[in-house]
C-alpha cells in the first residue's frame, strides 16, 4: 500500500513539471498590426485570429506546447526578442540582414511584393517611384518598405514619409497628405478593401519574405521551427492557413519548392550577399552585432541622417516653445488681468491641456482634425507642443507675475503709471526673470517630448535613432549617438540660463 | 513762506468687514509742515496714510490733496532697476522728461540725500537706510507737494535717524508738506512741526510735539508713551 502511493506521487510529478514549466510556448507579436497577421478577433476580443496566430498555434502544437501570446509593439520585436521576453516572434517580420546578424531567424514562410498603391485619379501619372520626384512617398517605418523609400530619396528624389502602423499612410493618401504608399502587398490588399478610390500597380518593386525570429542563443529552437515549416510546407498545412486568409498565391508554391528541396537553412538572396555562408548564419548572429566588420561603417553612413534629425527636433522645439511663450504670456496677463469671463475660459484651456496627454492632443490635431483642416505633419507637431506648453508656460507666467510684491505695484500707482505702463516697466520685466528657470527646464522637458511627434510622421531624432537601430540590428551605439545629441543640445541652455539665474538673482522677500 | 494747505480731510471713515478702521478722521498738512501721525498698531495710521495716498477706497469723508509721494515701510524699490534708474522711471515714463533731464535730477537727488555714490547700485545691494533714501529720491523725482512716508525711521540706526530728520525737515522747508507715521517718541518730538495722535480709529489728541508728549491727556497716548519707553530699556 506504502509503496504504491510512493509510486503514485512520483508518477504525479513526472506528469506536473512539463505541465507547468515546459508546456507554455510564449509568442511574441503585435495585434495592433492587425488582421490577416494578428488581430483581436471581432466576435472575442480576448482571442487572437490571423494567420501568423495560427502558424504560431501550429508551432506550439508541432512541440508539444500551449502557446501564449505576448503584445509587443511592432518596431521593438527584434529588442524584445533579444532580452528573451518571448521565445519565437511572428507578425510579418520580414527577413532583413540586420535581423539574420543579431537574431536567430528560420527559413521564410511567406513571400511578398512590396507594391506601389496611388490614388485611382493618378493611376496612369504615378507608375512608379521615378514618376513621383519630388512628391511624398509613405511607408511604415522600419521596414524593407523604408529602405527602399530612403534610396529612392537619393535616386528619384521622392521624400521618404514613415509611419509607426500600416493604416494611417493609407488614409492620408486618400487625404492627399501623401501621394503614394509603398508595403507589401499583404497589406496593400487589406488597405484597398478598407479605403475607396486607391489603385495599388501589380508590379513588384522588391520581393521580401516574413521569418519566425527567436533569441540569437537560441538557434536549437529556431531549427526545431525550421523543420516544422518544412514538413507544413510539403503537406500543404500552411497552404490551408494562407488560403484561408486569402493571401495564399504561386509566389508561395514556388518558394515552398525551392525550400523543402534545400538541404540546411536557406536565405534571400540579399542575406546571401551580404554574409558569407549559409550555415553559419545562426551563430554569426550570437556573436553581437557591434563586432561585425559592416558596423563602423553603416554608423557613418547613418551619421548625416542622424544629425538632420537632431536639427529637426531642435528647429520644432526652437518654434514650438516660443509658439508657448508668446501664448503663455497672453493666457497668464489674461488671467491676472482679465475680467471673470475670460479669466475663466483660461482656466479651462490650462486645465484641459495640462490634464490630457500631449500624445492624445497631437494624434486629435493631426488625425482628428484632418476632415476640416489637413495640416503639414511639422505644423501639426509643433501646433500641439505649442499649445501644450503654452498652458505650462502660463502657469509660469502667472505665479511669477504674482510673486512681484504688491508694495511695488502701489508704488508705482502713486508714482502715475498706468496698468498697463506698470505690467510692461515694473511687473513684467522681474516676473520675467523668476520665470527663467522654470522655463529652461520646461525647454529641456518640451526637447524630449518632441519625440512623441515621430506618431506623426515627423522623423526627428528619436525616430532617427529608432530606424538606425533597426537597421543595424543593435540599440548601444544608436542610443549612445542619440544621447550625446540631446545632450549637446540641452546641457548649454542649463547653463546658459544659470548664468542669466545668477546674473538677475531676485531677492527672497 | 505762505502757507498752503497741501492736504484737508475730513470725515474719513473706513470699514474692513465688520471692524471700523477709520472713524472720522480729520487731517491737515501745510506746505512747510512735517506732520506724524503716532498710535499703537492697529489705531488707523498707515490706513490713514493709504487712503490719502488713493491706494484704499474710503466709505466716507473728503480728502482733497495735492499729487502725492509716497515712501513705504519696506521701500518697495523696483528690483530689477538700479537705484538712479528707479529715480528717473517716472519722470521719464510718465512726466515725459528727457532722459538726460531726468538723470540730471535724480544724481542731485541722490546726492542731496547723501547716496549719490550708490546711483548704480541694485536695491539688494543696499542698506536699509540707503535703500530708504532712494525711495525717498524716487518719491521726490515727480515733484509732489505732499509727501506721504510710512514709518521712516523704522529700518535706521540712531545716527541715521538724525540724518533722516534734518532732511525731513530740509524738504518741509523747501515748500513741501510732510506726513509720516511714527512710533519713535523721540523722533517725533525732535523733528515733527505737529504731532496727530490715533487710537482706534479717530484723532484723540493733536498739537505742538513738545507739549503733547511731555505732558499726554488722552490715556492712548499715556500708553503709547509706556509702550515706547519700555521698547528702549
Amino acid at each position: 500500500m506504502r509503496t504504491r502511493l510512493y509510486l503514485l506521487v512520483l508518477l504525479a510529478l513526472a506528469a506536473a513539471a512539463p505541465l507547468g514549466a515546459q508546456q507554455i510556448l510564449r509568442w511574441g507579436g503585435d495585434a495592433e498590426g492587425g488582421a490577416p497577421f494578428v488581430e483581436a478577433d471581432p466576435r472575442d476580443p480576448s482571442k487572437l485570429v490571423g494567420f501568423d496566430v495560427e502558424i504560431a498555434e501550429l508551432i506550439a502544437s508541432k512541440l508539444g506546447r500551449t502557446p501564449q501570446f505576448l503584445q509587443v509593439q511592432f518596431t521593438s520585436l527584434d529588442q524584445s526578442a533579444k532580452r528573451g521576453d518571448f521565445e519565437i516572434g511572428l507578425s510579418g517580420i520580414e527577413d532583413i540582414p540586420a535581423r539574420r546578424q543579431s537574431l536567430a531567424a528560420s527559413i521564410p514562410y511567406y513571400e511578398f511584393r512590396e507594391v506601389l498603391t496611388v490614388r485611382d485619379g493618378d493611376r496612369g501619372r504615378y507608375r512608379s517611384l521615378a514618376d513621383l520626384k519630388g512628391r511624398r512617398v509613405a511607408t511604415l517605418g522600419g521596414t524593407m518598405a523604408y529602405d527602399l523609400l530612403l534610396d529612392a530619396e537619393r535616386t528619384h528624389g521622392i521624400t521618404a514619409v514613415s509611419y509607426d502602423d500600416d493604416v494611417h499612410p493609407y488614409s492620408d493618401l486618400v487625404l492627399g497628405r501623401v501621394d503614394g504608399v509603398v508595403l507589401d502587398n499583404v497589406l496593400a490588399d487589406r488597405a484597398m478593401r478598407r479605403n475607396t478610390g486607391l489603385f495599388t500597380h501589380p508590379g513588384a518593386l522588391a520581393v521580401g519574405h516574413y521569418i519566425v525570429i527567436t533569441a540569437p542563443e537560441n538557434t536549437a529552437l529556431r531549427d526545431q521551427v525550421d523543420r516544422i515549416l518544412r514538413e507544413a510546407m510539403k503537406d500543404g498545412t500552411l497552404e490551408a492557413i494562407f488560403k484561408k486568409w486569402n493571401v495564399w498565391n504561386e509566389d508561395q508554391s514556388e518558394l515552398y519548392a525551392r525550400l523543402v528541396n534545400a538541404p540546411s537553412t536557406p536565405s534571400t538572396p540579399g542575406t546571401l550577399g551580404t554574409l558569407g555562408t549559409p550555415g553559419t548564419l545562426g551563430t554569426l548572429g550570437t556573436l553581437g552585432t557591434p563586432s561585425t566588420p559592416g558596423t563602423g561603417e553603416k554608423v557613418r553612413s547613418y551619421l548625416p541622417s542622424l544629425f538632420r534629425a537632431a536639427l529637426i527636433t531642435l528647429v520644432l522645439s526652437f518654434a514650438a516653445m516660443a509658439l508657448a511663450v508668446a501664448l503663455g504670456v497672453l493666457i497668464a496677463t489674461g488671467r491676472v488681468y482679465g475680467d471673470r469671463f475670460s479669466r475663466s475660459l483660461l482656466t479651462i484651456y490650462v486645465e484641459v491641456m495640462r490634464g490630457t496627454p500631449v500624445l492624445l492632443q497631437l494624434f486629435v490635431i493631426y488625425y482628428g482634425l484632418a476632415s476640416m483642416i489637413r495640416l503639414p505633419a511639422f505644423i501639426a507637431a509643433l501646433l500641439g507642443l505649442g499649445l501644450n506648453y503654452a498652458a505650462y508656460e502660463s502657469e509660469i507666467y502667472r505665479s511669477a507675475l504674482e510673486a512681484v510684491p504688491r508694495g511695488q505695484l502701489d508704488a508705482a500707482r502713486i508714482l502715475g503709471f498706468t496698468r498697463m505702463q506698470t505690467l510692461r516697466l515694473v511687473r513684467a520685466p522681474q516676473a520675467f526673470r523668476l520665470a527663467l528657470a522654470p522655463m529652461t527646464n520646461d525647454f529641456v522637458a518640451l526637447l524630449k517630448d518632441s519625440s512623441l511627434v515621430s506618431m506623426l510622421t515627423v522623423v526627428e531624432l528619436t525616430k532617427q535613432t529608432q530606424i538606425f537601430a533597426t537597421n543595424i540590428g543593435s540599440w548601444v551605439i544608436p542610443g549612445l549617438l542619440c544621447a550625446l545629441l540631446y545632450l549637446a543640445m540641452s546641457l548649454p541652455l542649463g547653463y546658459l540660463a544659470r548664468r542669466l539665474e545668477e546674473r538677475w538673482r531676485m531677492p527672497t522677500v | 513762506m505762505t502757507k498752503t494747505s497741501a492736504l484737508v480731510a475730513r470725515g474719513v471713515r473706513l470699514k474692513r468687514g465688520s471692524r471700523e478702521i477709520l472713524r472720522g478722521v480729520d487731517l491737515h498738512a501745510e506746505t512747510g509742515e512735517l506732520v506724524a501721525l503716532m498710535g499703537l498698531s492697529g489705531s488707523g495710521k498707515t490706513t490713514m496714510l493709504r487712503v490719502i495716498a488713493g491706494l484704499e477706497p474710503r466709505d466716507a469723508g473728503d480728502v482733497s490733496a495735492a499729487k502725492v509721494g509716497m515712501v513705504f515701510q519696506f521701500h518697495y524699490l523696483f528690483e530689477h532697476l538700479c537705484a538712479i534708474d528707479n529715480v528717473t522711471l517716472a519722470p521719464t515714463q510718465v512726466l515725459g522728461v528727457s532722459m538726460i533731464d531726468a538723470r540730471r535730477r535724480a544724481l542731485q537727488l541722490l546726492d542731496q540725500l547723501g547716496v549719490g555714490h550708490r546711483a548704480q547700485a541694485l536695491p539688494r545691494e543696499l542698506s536699509g537706510g540707503e535703500a530708504q533714501r532712494v525711495a525717498i529720491a524716487r518719491a521726490l523725482a515727480v515733484d509732489p507737494p505732499l509727501l506721504l512716508l510710512d514709518e521712516p525711521t523704522a529700518s535706521l540706526d540712531p545716527a541715521r535717524r538724525n540724518d533722516l530728520g534734518e532732511a525731513l525737515l530740509q524738504l518741509a522747508k523747501s515748500g513741501r508738506a510732510l506726513v509720516m507715521t511714527s512710533h519713535d517718541d523721540d523722533f517725533v518730538r525732535d523733528f515733527a512741526t505737529r504731532v496727530v495722535v490715533l487710537a482706534n480709529g479717530e484723532v484723540v489728541e493733536q498739537g505742538d510735539p513738545q507739549r503733547i508728549l511731555s505732558s499726554p491727556q488722552h490715556p492712548a497716548t499715556k500708553e503709547l508713551l509706556q509702550i515706547e519707553r519700555a521698547r528702549k530699556k
